[in-house]
């Protein structure tokens, strides 16, 4: 995904990726979050990426850069990642969960449960975040209108 | 290790944060490798994918939902992170062509 010169590819290739991860999410039976994955993830946003690639053409990426060392650095650094996530999986102690009604687990009834009870002051957060984040997009693109 | 019953058979919980992991790096050797700044924008969703793969297991495993609401909580942020990025990068390519990321890096108006 990472290895491809032309952003469109990429951004196909993360839709599959998304959608393998939401497969993922409904074995782990996370239902509601599967369909808002699919729909939030591989619908909206990979669609507004496809559409700025598409509004700007085919933009190849050009192989040199100003830093030789820096793949090197870089693939080094990542390498470190991977090890020190590694060696904290290991470590990790499960502990015995109080067994829950499965059936229920996931659903979008016990997700309404957490999310307007006790989270619901983060969740109206969210709501703010979203409208600031609406703003602020119909900001940056209408000053470019008047600039043209 | 801890296994987890998933649809009649027995996983292991270890394997879905193992590719978590592989996910998240990937994504950061993106982030670290790549100059288009377009591209950089996609490694940072897949990281925030990988993370929510993580917490979206340990609530499975744990039985607990508000992993879950996390994960909600992180798409949610994930997607106002990626239009407002999205609407800065529009702006920028309207004035120029940008290719490397680098070309970014004073901040002049």
């Amino acid at each position: 995904m990472i290895s491809f010169r032309e952003p469109i590819r990429s951004v196909l290739s993360l839709v599959v990726v998304m959608l393998a991860l939401s497969v993922l999410f409904l074995l782990l039976s996370a239902q509601f979050v599967f369909v808002v994955q699919i729909i939030v993830y591989a619908g909206a946003v990979m669609v507004l990426f496809l559409f700025v690639i598409a509004l700007f053409g085919p933009a190849r990426e050009l192989a040199r850069t100003r830093l030789r060392f820096q793949s090197w650095l870089s693939v080094l650094f990542v390498l470190a990642l991977l090890g020190l996530i590694w060696a904290m999986l290991q470590g990790i102690q499960y502990r015995q969960p109080e067994p829950t009604d499965l059936a229920f687990f996931g659903t979008v009834q016990s997700i309404a449960v957490g999310l307007f009870t006790t989270y619901l002051y983060p969740f109206e957060l969210t709501s703010i975040l979203l409208l600031v984040a609406a703003i602020g997009a119909i900001y940056l693109s209408r000053r470019q209108d008047q600039d043209i | 290790m801890s296994s987890m019953t998933i649809g009649g058979s027995q996983l292991d919980a270890s394997w879905f944060l193992i590719l978590g992991a592989i996910l998240f790096t990937i994504g950061a050797a993106g982030v670290l490798v790549r100059r288009n700044p377009l591209v950089i924008l996609i490694c940072i969703e897949l990281m925030l994918n990988a993370v929510n793969l993580t917490l979206i297991v340990f609530s499975r495993q744990l039985q607990n939902i508000e992993g879950q609401l996390f994960a909600l909580m992180s798409m949610t942020v994930a997607a106002a992170e990626a239009v407002v990025g999205l609407a800065i990068l529009v702006d920028i390519f309207h004035v120029r062509d940008v290719e490397d990321i680098d070309e970014l890096s004073e901040l002049k108006g």
